[in-house]
């Protein structure tokens, strides 16, 4: 379908409002646009900063944050199986922050992966313990593929409301979560109840549906590897198919795309539709490959941690498996942590608030060196940016590109004096 | 249904109400500052948070103390960032609710060696306020009296941010500086000030909502006890759009939603969860009917005549 005229000013009048509140909200420009994240050492300030903001919060109550952080680091990455739990622990934020990443990059806030998830969970728990004739070559794509179903149908009606009524896609997605893990808890507390126990679980799924592991002493299994298999596939899929572009196009300007014969409302249902259909994979790999069954309300949160992980990735798919190892490796040495120092695992949760508060934040040194990098000349990246001008807004963010590394680099030092400094750089 | 039944289910639905009002008029508040305040949820769970902890120390009144003191740090580190380094307020707000869980999560097993919920034996739960003229009018009386005092400024808030809004200059600044910052930039007014002050109201109403939910309809605090109420109180504002008065109604209609909710589960064979969804549910469809209104209007003035 090509967009007539009528249907560009319907989805795209105040896009430069960005967030218009009241009824009909329209899209606002991806925060992972290239004009705000323009190369990898972009992730890296987050991630130092949220160190160190748990590294305050630990030291705050009393406890040592090199040691902490030491043990964190033993725990996660030294000898084969603590690093196979490592990577264990970061398969489901592959997934998620993949998810996000997808429709962060088309502009569209989908803060209901975390539903996707528990319906692409369910679904292939469902297909795990009914199907259970079927050989084990055909039953776990199939599992998959139903996930896939799930997690994408379950993302498609906020889809719809947003594309063609301008509904909100924050609020939507998030209430929805609430009714899909609601839903799935009604469904194992009632029909799919696991006979004879009284948990609410699922019966376990045909031990042919179950994802092999790799080695014993760790559940690491392969659904890791479709994960990051996955990774090299958005990456694919954002930089070198029509598709992808036009998620691109969308999120970096929607009013640009629109101009250029982009559908705009297209591109929002596919982006979310694939957004969720991750999320649904996300699901089945950990009742594939870790639970064996699906149980009540089993997510510690996966959906919204893809958030931070897709910012910490910078919105570089393949930058997303670093950054989900990272939160992987926090989780599996944070386990110890917690059972030896008393350390609660929600520590985890202040760095990913931390990273995602500082992810967009603008610094005043990153401003300056920008000015520096733009007669240097930027990426091939910023040109839709540049070619539609957005008033000052626009003029301070189009190229992050250069200025970036160095930022980066710096970064420490930046962050404190930022607040004053970036109003000032603005005024 | 009769009249008991009928009046008990709108006295709950006054008082469930009443901190997604306040978060709604928090929300209202900084959209007409132009900033869509994500972190509702967040703000409400400090202010839930300070006002146990407090509340467990001193008494009620240091519980709203501690409240509002929890979520204007929250509020400040907020502002920090959308105000002060122009971050994108979608992911920062979804950062500081994350943040604000995180640090909950963290500081009960620290501070007071208890896991998910922190209910300290001897907190004493918000007064209620019996209005002794009030209390005597025969069906009113009921109604509207008997709640804790959060319950009256939140009915209080509604007139008062109507009045600060556009009977104010600093409320008549701050619409300005939401409506075409450069333009009231250019004014001579402070954008950066106004969005500020926006954001900090905000916090202590959202304070004060969260110190409802802890220290009133339950007296205790486990970090998932907000469940939504930010969001819910997002959509409520977007159903008013952002006027106080159209928002005060969408947020008692959510209410509404909500102690029906609590009313079903009452009643036997029908599935808990299936009754759960229905606040959740009712957001979604409120904000569908808005924007087909919304539609409507939009193609009447596309088309005169």
């Amino acid at each position: 379908m090509r967009m007539g005229a009528v249907d560009v000013m319907d989805t795209t009048d105040t896009v430069d409002a960005g967030y218009t509140g009241g009824a009909g909200t329209d899209l606002r420009r991806s925060p992972l646009a290239p004009g705000r994240f323009g190369a990898l050492a972009q992730g890296l300030l987050p991630f130092v900063l949220a160190l160190l903001a748990g590294a305050v919060v630990l030291a705050a109550t009393g406890k040592d944050p090199l040691q902490i952080y030491s043990i964190v680091f033993r725990q996660a990455f030294l000898g084969t199986t603590n690093l196979a739990d490592t990577l264990l622990f970061s398969t489901p934020l592959v997934f998620t922050g993949l998810a996000a990443l997808v429709a962060f990059r088309a502009g569209v806030f989908n803060v209901g992966v975390e539903g996707s998830l528990y319906l692409g969970a369910f679904a292939a728990a469902w297909a795990g313990f009914t199907l259970t004739g079927l050989p084990g070559a055909a039953l776990v794509p199939l599992c998959f593929l139903l996930a896939v179903l799930a997690g994408g149908l379950w993302a498609w009606v906020p889809a719809l409301l947003k594309a063609h009524l301008q509904v909100d896609e924050v609020v939507t997605t998030f209430m929805l979560n609430y009714v899909a893990i609601l839903f799935t808890s009604l469904l194992v507390n009632g029909p799919f109840l696991a006979p004879g126990t009284a948990n609410s679980m699922s019966p376990q799924v045909a031990p042919q549906a179950q994802i092999p592991t790799f080695m014993p002493g760790s559940q690491f299994n392969w659904s890791f590897v479709l994960a990051v298999l996955l990774a090299v596939g958005v990456w694919w899929l954002l930089q070198s198919t029509v598709p992808g572009f036009a998620i691109r196009m969308v999120g970096d300007n929607a009013r640009f795309a629109a101009a250029s014969g982009i559908s705009v409302k297209r591109v929002v249902v596919y982006s979310m539709l694939i957004s969720g259909a991750l999320g649904g994979l996300a699901g089945a790999s950990h009742v594939l490959g870790v639970t064996g069954r699906f149980i009540d309300n089993f997510s510690p949160g996966y959906g919204f941690q893809g958030i931070a992980v897709a910012l910490l990735a910078a919105g570089r798919p393949i930058l997303v498996v670093p950054a989900a190892i990272f939160f992987g490796a926090l989780t599996n040495g944070g386990g110890l942590v917690q059972l030896f120092s008393n350390v609660p695992i929600d520590l985890i949760n202040v760095l990913q608030g931390t990273v995602m508060l500082f992810a967009t934040a603008r610094f005043a040194l990153r401003f300056r060196l920008r000015r520096a990098g733009r007669r240097v000349g930027r990426g091939p990246e910023a040109v839709p940016e540049a070619a539609v001008e957005k008033g000052a807004h626009a003029e301070v963010q189009a190229d992050a590109g250069a200025g970036a590394g160095a930022g980066a680099g710096a970064g420490a030092g930046a962050g404190a004096g930022a607040g004053r400094d970036g109003a000032a750089g603005e005024a | 249904m009769d009249v008991q039944v009928l009046q008990v289910l709108l006295s709950k639905t006054l008082e469930m109400s009443a901190p997604i009002l306040l978060a709604a008029m928090a929300g209202a508040l900084c959209r007409q500052a132009g900033i869509v305040n994500i972190g509702l949820e967040g703000l409400m769970l400090a202010g839930a948070f300070g006002a146990v902890v407090f509340g467990h120390l001193g008494g009620p009144a240091a519980g709203l103390g501690g409240a509002v003191l929890c979520a204007l740090l929250s509020g400040v580190v907020f502002a920090l960032f959308v105000v002060g380094m122009d971050a994108d307020q979608i992911v920062a707000g979804l950062g500081l609710n994350l943040l604000v869980v995180g640090l909950a999560g963290y500081l009960l097993p620290v501070l007071f060696n208890v896991q998910g919920v922190f209910s300290p034996p001897g907190l004493q739960p918000l007064p209620r306020w019996h209005l002794p003229l009030v209390e005597s009018l025969p069906v009113a009386g009921g109604l509207l009296s008997g709640y804790d005092p959060v319950v009256y400024l939140s009915w209080a808030s509604v007139p008062a941010c109507w009045f600060f809004l556009y009977r104010t200059v600093l409320g008549a600044h701050m619409r300005a500086a939401g409506e075409a910052e450069e333009a009231a930039r250019a004014a001579g007014i402070n954008a950066a000030g106004v969005k500020w002050l926006a954001l900090l109201a905000g916090a202590v109403l959202c304070a004060l909502a969260g110190a409802q939910l802890s220290l009133s309809q339950v007296t205790l605090f486990n970090k998932q006890m907000t469940a939504g109420r930010g969001f819910i109180a997002l959509a409520a504002f977007y159903f008013g759009n952002a006027r106080p008065m159209p928002t005060a109604i969408a947020s008692l209609l959510f209410g509404f939603f909500e102690a029906l909710q609590f009313r079903l589960q009452a009643e036997r064979g029908v599935p808990s969860q299936m009754v759960q969804m229905l606040p959740y549910l009712a957001v979604v469809l409120a904000l569908v009917l808005v924007a087909v209104r919304e539609r409507r209007r939009r193609i009447r003035v596309a088309s005169p005549g």
